[in-house]
């Protein structure tokens, strides 16, 4: 029963794996069979600053956006599993942007932040403020990148949250109010609490999916200014298919894979609690 | 002397079949006449005689058969589809009826992506349009077929073909690919901000292109910039750093290709120039202008001067035709008069299985005809010279400044590493830019990745 999945699985996740790793030890530009080099391309990604400010990006990518999204997402949630005029309209409207794709989300994106004709910098200047070079100053880039990626996040989180907050017993609100709970109180001691699974969930996938952020960074700012917002994923890219160098990218996934088998280890040890 | 010296003195692929007479705009007309002359051409000449004589390729027509692919980042857009679909296709498929071609378009942004996937899965299209420094790294490692083998000299290309845009698709003495387009780098004023400002002609100077810059930069009163006096940021900073350099009469390699030369005292000086334009005189705000802009600052007159595509003609033709006698080319002064150029170059796969259709195809896309069609489309110098006499080059002052050029211009690439470094230059040149690193630093680093990357 269980062989064609056994099969799926090594053919389509644990092969391609292995020969990640495999390769990860070769030097492999693509023209030529790869030559064994033990591990010498995790000594270069070592001593790569562009590498390790590349990593550095992500962490600060995924500090920011995951929690900032997931605090966003879990607040409209509660308020949307309310009963709402125009609930579903509303709750599409905040799912939109993940069935989007992310180049089109990008592309409104790049007018957003255009120094000259872009929206932010004309809201800004109606209060006075003045605009930035959102894409192209360093200071500021990586910012604008985690703002999008933020925003985009929210919609699927909202709807791991609303159908978790679908199965909370409402006698728990009921007894509460009872009690002469407050809202915030009840937020607290009750939803919270309850939600805690989907949040773990929600965590693990927001960090896998944070981590692995690419098709924003390739169309907003291909890594640039200077290098500013190039991520992890952005640089296993650039090795394998601008520099040829196939070895090398696979090693930089195969750290890419350990940050985020740590993050998640780090992520259910947090998390850990009433689930278990 | 030193520089600052001597200047104060997308993607989609289709098999394409002919389904009905093209249409073919009158615009084309013209430049479709070249069809006919394709037989005459040298080029063509060596590749059909080669191939009668190995019997590998047809002067007869009959004998050229199979399904082919063409990869190009040339033809790109909806226009640059219906030229080559509507209007060239059809007339390959006239001559080579049994020959059919499936069409995989792509940007030169996205080329590396196309061929290493290509050559990864052992599907490497038979047909390449590919750039300048291109051509180095894949007949280095045995991609491209030698056409030389098919007869195919130098010498024979350079009979035809713009000589500086030969070298290009040549290896190891040999031709691995044919030009079919050249375009170039170089300064373009607007004239008509220039006299407003008091100034009837472009800067021959250094230091009168940073007076002048300054006096045409324009900001609000609350500073923020509104017309830049010389814009360096619509262009890749790669290729404006390269213009720069080669106008200073410096290289990006030394003479055999072996160790990085643009960390010299003249590649410093030239970055150190455009650093000065944004930190010191203040002519441009970084992050003003990028590559990523629709509409070139020039055009739009957010800019009075710049360092622009050879392209801007076309660009400006389509979006405000008034502005074209405004538009005034000239070369960056610095210590050597100086041009980047750049280039498209047909080659063919070395593993391709219908080598005959393939070869006919390249000898296609070469010929006249369709060379200055796919030109007038990207707006782009003709490789071949008896184009330059055609309407759209007399027509185009930009083709025709780049032309009367040639002879200062340098193209980038050399060493067969070329496309593994070429990604590298410009984040060290934006760290510049942005004042984080000196230029010394900042190319002295560069230099240091270059040589670790070249086995220096």
């Amino acid at each position: 029963m269980v062989t064609p999945a056994v099969a799926h699985i090594g053919l389509w996740t644990a092969l391609p794996v292995l020969a990640t790793f495999a390769l990860s030890l070769t030097d492999y530009n693509i023209f030529d069979a790869p030559r064994w080099i033990g591990i010498d391309n995790y000594i270069q990604i070592w001593n790569d600053p562009t590498f390790r400010l590349a990593t550095w990006n992500t962490v600060v990518y995924t500090f920011w956006t995951v929690p900032v999204s997931m605090a966003i997402a879990m607040v409209i949630a509660v308020a949307l599993n309310q009963n709402l005029w125009l609930r579903t309209w509303y709750r599409t409207a905040f799912f939109l942007p993940q069935v989007t794709a992310t180049v089109a989300i990008a592309m409104v994106w790049l007018w957003i932040y255009n120094p000259q004709q872009g929206l932010l910098n004309a809201a800004l200047s109606v209060i006075g403020i003045p605009g930035q070079a959102w894409l192209a100053d360093p200071d500021w880039s990586l910012w604008a990148v985690i703002l999008v990626g933020a925003w985009q996040g929210i919609g699927i989180k909202m709807l791991i949250y609303i159908a978790a907050l679908q199965n909370v017993d409402n006698s728990l609100y009921e007894a509460a109010s009872v009690d002469g709970a407050s809202v915030v109180r009840k937020f607290f001691a009750i939803t919270l609490p309850m939600l805690k699974p989907a949040t773990f969930f929600v965590l693990v996938i927001s960090i896998i999916g944070a981590f692995q952020v690419f098709d924003q960074i390739y169309v907003l700012t291909d890594g640039g200014p200077a290098n500013a917002t190039t991520m992890m994923t952005y640089e296993v890219y650039r090795s394998a298919f601008q520099n040829f160098q196939m070895g090398l990218a696979s090693a930089q996934s195969v750290c890419l894979f350990a940050f985020l088998l740590v993050m998640t280890l780090i992520s259910r040890r947090a998390t850990r609690g009433d689930d278990e | 002397m030193n520089f600052r010296t001597a200047r104060q003195t997308s993607t989609s692929q289709t098999s394409t079949r002919p389904a009905s007479t093209p249409h073919r705009s009158a615009g084309r007309r013209a430049a479709l006449r070249y069809t006919g002359l394709g037989t005459a051409a040298v080029l063509a000449l060596a590749l059909s005689a080669c191939s009668a004589e190995d019997g590998s390729a047809g002067a007869d027509s009959d004998a050229v058969s199979g399904d082919i692919t063409l990869l190009t980042p040339i033809y790109e857009g909806a226009a640059g589809q219906r030229l080559l679909e509507d209007e060239l296709l059809p007339q390959f498929y006239e001559q080579y009826p049994d020959v059919t071609v499936t069409v995989d378009y792509t940007n030169f942004a996205r080329l590396n992506e196309k061929l290493t996937t290509g050559v990864v899965s052992g599907l490497v299209p038979d047909v390449m349009m590919m750039g300048v420094g291109w051509v180095e790294a894949f007949a280095d490692k045995g991609v491209l077929a030698n056409l030389s083998e098919s007869g195919i000299s130098v010498a024979d290309l350079e009979k035809s073909t713009t000589p500086e845009i030969v070298q290009a698709g040549v290896w190891e003495g040999d031709v691995y690919g044919v030009p079919i387009m050249l375009d170039a780098r170089f300064g373009v004023a607007r004239m008509d901000l220039l006299r407003e400002a008091g100034y009837d002609a472009p800067p021959s100077t250094w230091a009168e292109l940073v007076e002048m810059a300054e006096a045409l930069t324009v900001r609000s009163e609350n500073g923020a910039l509104e017309r830049a006096g010389f814009d360096v940021l619509s262009l890749d900073a790669r290729q404006m750093y390269e213009t720069m350099l080669f106008s200073s009469g410096g290289s990006l390699f030394n003479d055999d290709n072996t160790a990085p030369a643009f960390n010299s005292a003249e590649g410093v000086e030239a970055l150190e120039s455009v650093v000065d334009l944004i930190h010191t005189s203040k002519v441009e705000d970084t992050g003003y202008s990028s590559t990523k802009e629709t509409v070139n600052p020039l055009i739009n007159g957010r800019a009075a001067m710049g360092i622009a595509h050879n392209n801007l003609w076309t660009q400006t033709l389509e979006a405000a035709p008034e502005l074209l006698p405004e538009l005034e080319p000239f070369l960056i002064p610095g210590d050597a008069p100086g041009m980047f150029v750049g280039g498209t170059l047909a080659t063919m796969s070395k593993g391709s299985e219908h080598p005959a259709a393939a070869q006919a195809l390249l000898e296609f896309l070469a010929s006249p005809g369709p060379a200055l069609a796919a030109n007038e489309q990207r707006g782009n110098i003709p490789a071949l010279t008896e184009l330059l006499d055609s309407e759209y080059a007399q027509g185009n002052r930009l083709v025709q400044f780049s032309m009367e050029n040639l002879d200062v211009a340098k193209r980038e690439g050399g060493p067969s590493e070329w496309l593994g470094l070429r990604g590298e230059i410009a984040p060290a040149i934006e760290s510049a830019l942005l004042a984080q690193k000196t230029p010394k630093q900042a190319l002295d680093d560069l230099a240091d990745v270059f040589a670790g990357k070249m086995g220096g």
